[in-house]
């Protein structure tokens, strides 16, 4: 795989070069955050969408929280403790779905429950990890929870990859049945679409999609970006099209802003930071046009 | 387009520890309007639920399908965030459409839907956000939604709940309309005046059968005088204004 990814990165590299863009992309470290960041921007972009619809905004942080316990696991068994892959995806896939079958046998609401396990997931995490911490840097919390866009390897973009792949395949031919169901799960059932098999799908693309951008944006940012961007796309727009559309272009412009604008205007910012106050400046803007132009004005109560 | 036969026999539904149906048995004619009446919390949303094989219940529920085994169903309300970004067209691509609604809808699919709300009086109504639709319009596109593609039988629980006069009159019609083309209804209606006008027959629930045949038979039962005193007391003013 490292031979296909060195075209792009060989290309961004000769681009800098050649002085047509800024002289840090001719570090491989900038040009893999770059990529990550074009593939990670549509992708959470458009899932966002549907968590914003579907009123899912805490799950991913509940399911990054207990990336935590994962990355544990992993130096428990022996994984490398830099990505230990299996370990995360194995345990938050277990989480995520217990998460959903509570939900769906205790009919408890979802934020409730969400917050009940995002807090328990998080009290599990950070006592296992610390208690494996004699054996790894405990900065390895932070890289959970903040992530790091430019200490991405090949291993990280094939998985980035694979899942961008998997989500493309399950979720654009379900978009509409996924939506339906959590719009009118009775009407859904109706026109033939398998409700809880739809929700446990959901949950398991999110769980998976969480867990794989988690070292590269982190636990926290995975979920910011998720709702920002579809938050500011929401204010500007009537139809699914252009809130899809709009949550893409921003989601995409933040990460692409997130790790160039630091390097050239060497601001002395983290690039995941960077991202999301890319994202609540995007954010700010839509809700300044959305409480002024006439045409988004509401009832205030 | 010929609508089915639906026969409930020996219903029983029970949800922990309460019982929500119990023995309902009747019958409900191809082609026909049947209107399910009863008071609130009498067991008719979780009637038409079993029906749509939503409920476990026991009892034996057997639809003879006329034709394509279509239903439309148009549920009491819909439960959604109102600030959604959906239009009304959005909404209704979603239940019918598979291409995602965000890649757009294609023209004959477009048209379709546009038919479909002419048809509930919402033309020129499809990109509104359906959010800031009136309930009583929102309703009207609830029904619109069930009308794609086109069903051979009509599920309707309560579709003119807090509709004005005029909506009541589309939705009538239209409900008319599919009847009088051969599709079955089968529609929980309060209003038992226009149930007596509409309906080719009526069951009244509540948790068992308690009155069940034709409205001019049924509601001159002796039961009847008991469920609907009001209806029957306003019997003879009625005969009085028709008489003049």
């Amino acid at each position: 795989m490292s031979e296909l990814y060195d075209i792009p990165r060989q290309f961004l590299i000769d681009l800098a070069d050649r002085g047509v863009i800024h002289y840090t992309f001719l570090y491989a470290f900038v040009v893999n955050g770059f990529l990550c960041a074009i593939v990670i921007g549509p992708l959470l972009g458009g899932i966002g969408t549907m968590v914003v619809a579907k009123r899912m905004a805490f799950f991913s942080q509940a399911v990054g929280n207990a990336a935590l316990t994962g990355v544990a696991i992993g130096v428990i068994i022996g994984e490398s403790y830099t990505a230990p892959y299996f370990s995360m995806f194995s345990f938050c896939i277990l989480f995520g779905l217990l998460l959903n079958f509570t939900k769906n046998h205790t009919k408890m609401s979802s934020d409730t429950l969400i917050g009940v396990f995002l807090s328990i997931s998080l009290a599990i995490g950070a006592t296992v990890l610390l208690w494996v911490s004699a054996k790894v840097n405990t900065h390895i919390l932070d890289t959970v929870m903040f992530g790091s866009i430019l200490t991405v390897d090949d291993t990280d973009i094939t998985v980035l990859l694979l899942t961008t792949l998997l989500i493309a395949c399950v979720a654009l031919p379900l978009y509409n049945q996924m939506l339906l169901a959590s719009l009118n799960p009775s009407l859904a059932h109706v026109r033939g679409i398998r409700v809880k098999l739809l929700e446990y799908v959901f949950v398991l693309l999110l769980t998976i999609l969480t867990v794989a951008c988690v070292k590269i944006i982190g636990a926290v940012l995975v979920e910011a970006l998720l709702l920002i961007p579809a938050a500011a796309a929401r204010n500007l727009n009537r139809s699914i099209k252009g809130f899809v559309l709009w949550s893409i272009v921003f989601s995409t412009a933040s990460c692409l802003i997130g790790v160039w604008a630091p390097m050239r205007f060497e601001i002395p910012v983290p690039s995941g930071g960077a991202i999301i106050l890319t994202a609540a400046a995007i954010f700010l803007v839509t809700l300044v046009i959305r409480m002024t132009v006439p045409r988004f004005r509401e009832a205030s109560i | 387009m010929k609508g089915p036969s639906i026969v409930f026999e020996n219903v029983f539904l029970s949800l922990g520890n309460t019982r929500i149906l119990e023995n309902v048995s009747f019958r409900v004619g191809s082609g026909t309007i049947h209107c399910i009446v009863g008071a609130n919390g009498g067991g008719k949303t979780s009637l038409i639920r079993c029906l749509l094989g939503q409920m476990p219940h026991s009892g034996r529920i057997a639809i003879d399908w006329q034709a394509a085994p279509v239903t439309g169903y148009v549920p009491q309300a819909l439960n959604f965030d109102q600030t959604l970004p959906l239009t009304v067209r959005d909404f209704i691509a979603l239940t019918c459409q598979r291409r995602p609604v965000f890649l757009g809808v294609p023209r004959a699919q477009r048209e379709l839907i546009d038919a479909a709300l002419e048809r509930v009086g919402l033309s020129g109504k499809s990109r509104f956000r359906l959010g800031s639709l009136s309930g009583g319009e929102r309703q009207r596109v609830l029904f619109a939604q069930a009308l794609i593609p086109e069903p051979s039988l009509l599920v309707l629980d309560e579709p003119m709940a807090g509709l004005d006069l005029a909506g009541k009159e589309i939705l009538e019609e239209a409900i008319g309309a599919f009847a009088a083309g051969g599709g079955t209804v089968l529609w929980i209606n309060h209003d038992i005046v226009q149930v007596r006008e509409v309906a080719d027959s009526l069951t009244y629930i509540d948790r068992r059968v308690l009155l069940d045949g034709a409205p001019a038979e049924a509601l001159a039962s002796g039961a009847a005088l008991e469920l609907f005193p009001t209806l029957v007391a306003k019997r003879p003013a009625e005969q009085r204004a028709s008489a003049s």
